[in-house]
């Protein structure tokens, strides 16, 4: 079973590999749209290999609730 | 939006035709009140009427019409724009044809599209999919009618949602629930402030339910995302959203261009453009630019098939001759 710090090293880890930002750019408190200024293809990007690494399935409702990074372990962290 | 580069960028069709795409309330109101009340008989010429008039002040719309129809000649070797150097009188006949779509469109929207016939060209594609409940993402383009294949999905239970491109979604739908309401359940209205609408796709390919896109301009929330192709003879650029969608979710992507025949009557083209695309992880642009190549060439094919029948009435390519003489 991962740990915070785990899932949050996951979120990090997908957002370096697939949009490149440097891990200094990544925090808990990092907005999604307005710091790292994604758009809805790379939303569904990053959910996408998220789904894959933790082998949880997001609902529509929960994209919804996702706005800072710490949302998005919040939300994997609560499904385990 | 940018056409500076010349680019199809989103919705840049002006006057009437853009009223007419872009779903202009009053202008959908107007044209549906008169084809209930005067039926399409009498419809029909109020409509040609209203394109007579774009036609005749509508000067960009016109010199862009006349510059894509001479691209279409210029690669036509059979047909009735072969050999020819198409003007004023291509051009109308576009604007015409562009009418008469209005009309079959008005007809499905208000539920009296009964008398369509189709001729169907590879539409078992969809049997295959729909045996292995699997949804996929159709490319469209303003070319024939989007509509008429809608409807011809509706009458053969394949289930086909629309996405729409506005920002003024909330007033769109609920002219669509006036008009058709079976029709507002199948609309996924894209707001490009919103990354919501992108999973609101997703739920239904999840569902085994097919995503329609019209993939031939460049749209508000497209931002860097494109990929520059030739599409007969000239240089365009072309979303790439769709196909990065298709990629990401690991849907087939099809095209489906719906081409009107005669009175009543459409030739329905389904296609399978890639059972899956390939976003190498090193190299994603390339993976999409092979799969933009070829829808590009589905639309030549289409438009050399139907001249008449691309409507897309705004400098295209960039390069519709200025205003300098009268066109012959």
């Amino acid at each position: 079973m991962a740990s915070r710090d785990e899932i949050f090293g996951w979120v990090v880890d997908v957002l370096r590999e697939e949009f490149d930002f440097t891990s200094e750019a990544l925090a808990m408190d990092t907005h999604l749209i307005d710091d790292l200024d994604l758009d809805s293809i790379d939303a569904i990007d990053m959910t996408v290999r998220l789904e894959e690494l933790s082998d949880i399935s997001f609902s529509d409702s929960d994209l919804k609730s996702m706005r800072t990074i710490r949302d998005v372990v919040d939300l994997i962290d609560g499904r385990r | 939006m940018d056409d500076a580069d010349g680019g199809p960028a989103g919705a840049q069709a002006s006057g009437w035709t853009g009223i007419a795409e872009r779903g202009s309330l009053a202008g959908i109101r107007f044209t549906a009140f008169c084809y209930r009340v005067l039926g399409r008989s009498l419809t029909l010429p109020l409509v040609y009427a209203i394109v007579t008039y774009f036609f005749l002040t509508d000067a960009p719309g016109r010199r862009a019409s006349i510059a894509y129809l001479r691209r279409v000649a210029a690669r036509t070797k059979q047909g009735e724009l072969a050999g020819r150097r198409p003007g004023l009188r291509e051009s109308y006949r576009h604007y015409r044809t562009f009418a008469l779509a209005i009309v079959d469109r008005l007809a499905i929207w208000l539920g009296d599209g009964r008398g369509i016939t189709y001729e169907k060209h590879g539409t078992e594609f969809f049997d295959r999919v729909d045996e292995e409940n699997r949804g996929a993402l159709i490319l469209g383009a303003h070319l024939g009618s989007f509509d008429a294949m809608r409807s011809l999905a509706a009458q053969t239970n394949i289930i086909v949602n629309v996405v729409m491109f506005t920002d003024n979604a909330p007033r769109i739908n609920r002219i669509f629930r006036e008009l058709a309401p079976e029709m507002e359940q199948r609309m996924i209205a894209v707001d490009p402030s919103s990354v919501q609408s992108v999973f609101a796709i997703r739920e239904r390919l999840r569902r085994g339910e097919h995503v329609a896109i019209l993939a031939d301009r460049i749209e508000a929330g497209d931002r860097d995302r494109k990929t520059a192709v030739t599409l007969l003879g000239g240089r365009v650029e072309l979303p790439q959203a769709p196909v990065l969608l298709a990629g990401i979710l690991g849907c087939p992507v099809y095209v489906v261009v719906a081409l009107r025949r005669s009175a009543a009557r459409y030739a329905v083209f389904v296609e399978p453009l890639v059972e899956r695309v390939d976003l190498p992880r090193n190299d994603r642009e390339a993976g999409v630019r092979a799969v933009v190549s070829r829808y590009a060439e589905c639309l030549e094919r289409y438009c050399l098939l139907a001249p008449y029948q691309w409507f897309n009435f705004f400098d295209y390519w960039g390069d519709a001759e200025p205003a300098r003489r009268r066109s012959t």
